[in-house]
């Protein structure tokens, strides 16, 4: 059924672009916190990042989104017992609203695990760079005091 | 009308509802905690609560949804309530593992943390 496929291309796309769009706001409206602290509170540098980082974001998860869009037709390998040999049959596609949805489904299900799992190892990247540059201040020295004397 | 789709109807709401209520819970409860954590920077603790929060609103989403794919077809009512309370346990399952993930992690980097301030009090 190619109006239903149509129907269903129609409804994902909406929504996981809606969805990387939520996900990439509540990840970089808060993520300004961490990069004041990366770049030791330059405002100018810490934004300019965290708007790269966020298109890189958009980027990478609606292309995605875009990559997983095709609904294939479903193969199943069964044993013909009136054949006696295996065949291959084709799943007929998306004939009932049922199917439709099934696959919806695990299309959005999918994605949405995988933006989860974008968006948890962006905050990890984050909060590793602000330990990097808590020991990199720590490391360097204070100006204002004298080498000790040996 | 189609028990499966019934079935679906029933199932995502709930569920979705469930896992928004548990991570609002979290949301609200872990906040003390990640205060405890990090130094009580309010601010920042704020962004990294919400930042979890919307994690975990679309993995569970994303979860429930990948059961929902799954499902047997349904041909009976009986059926349909046996298989339909079988994935709602599923579902609870995880998320009572995922929650109980959650407890451990922040009592054991807040134990971790406390030590090593300890450690750098003493001389």
């Amino acid at each position: 059924m190619t109006t239903r496929i149509v129907l269903a291309y129609m409804i994902y796309l909406p929504l996981a672009l809606g969805l990387t769009l939520y996900v990439a706001r509540a990840l970089f409206t808060n993520g300004r916190i961490f990069m004041l602290d990366i770049f030791k509170g330059r405002q100018d540098i810490a934004n300019a990042t965290n708007k790269l980082f966020e298109v890189g974001f958009y980027l990478l998860n609606m292309g995605f989104a875009l990559l997983i869009l095709k609904i294939d037709q479903g193969q199943r390998f069964e044993y013909d017992p009136v054949l006696r040999e295996q065949v291959t049959t084709y799943t007929r596609l998306l004939d009932t609203n049922q199917e439709m949805v099934e696959a919806l489904a695990k299309k959005i299900g999918g994605f949405a695990i995988l933006l989860g799992v974008m968006l948890f190892l962006n905050l990890f990247l984050f909060f590793r760079g602000r330990k990097k540059s808590r020991q990199s201040m720590m490391e360097q020295p204070d100006p204002n005091v004298t080498a000790p004397a040996r | 009308m189609n028990l499966n789709l019934l079935s679906y109807a029933l199932f995502f709401p709930t569920m979705v509802g469930i896992a928004v209520r548990v991570a609002r819970v979290c949301h609200r409860n872990g906040r003390v905690w990640m205060l405890r954590i990090f130094d009580n920077e309010a601010p920042f603790v704020d962004a990294v609560n919400h930042i979890l929060r919307v994690g975990c609103y679309v993995v569970n989403a994303g979860y429930i949804a990948i059961v929902l794919g799954l499902w047997e077809p349904v041909s009976t009512v009986p059926q349909m309530l046996g298989v339909l309370s079988q994935r709602i346990a599923l579902i609870l399952f995880t998320l009572a593992g995922l929650h109980y993930q959650n407890i451990a992690v922040l009592l054991i980097w807040s134990r971790f943390k406390h030590r090593t301030t300890l450690k750098t009090r003493t001389p």
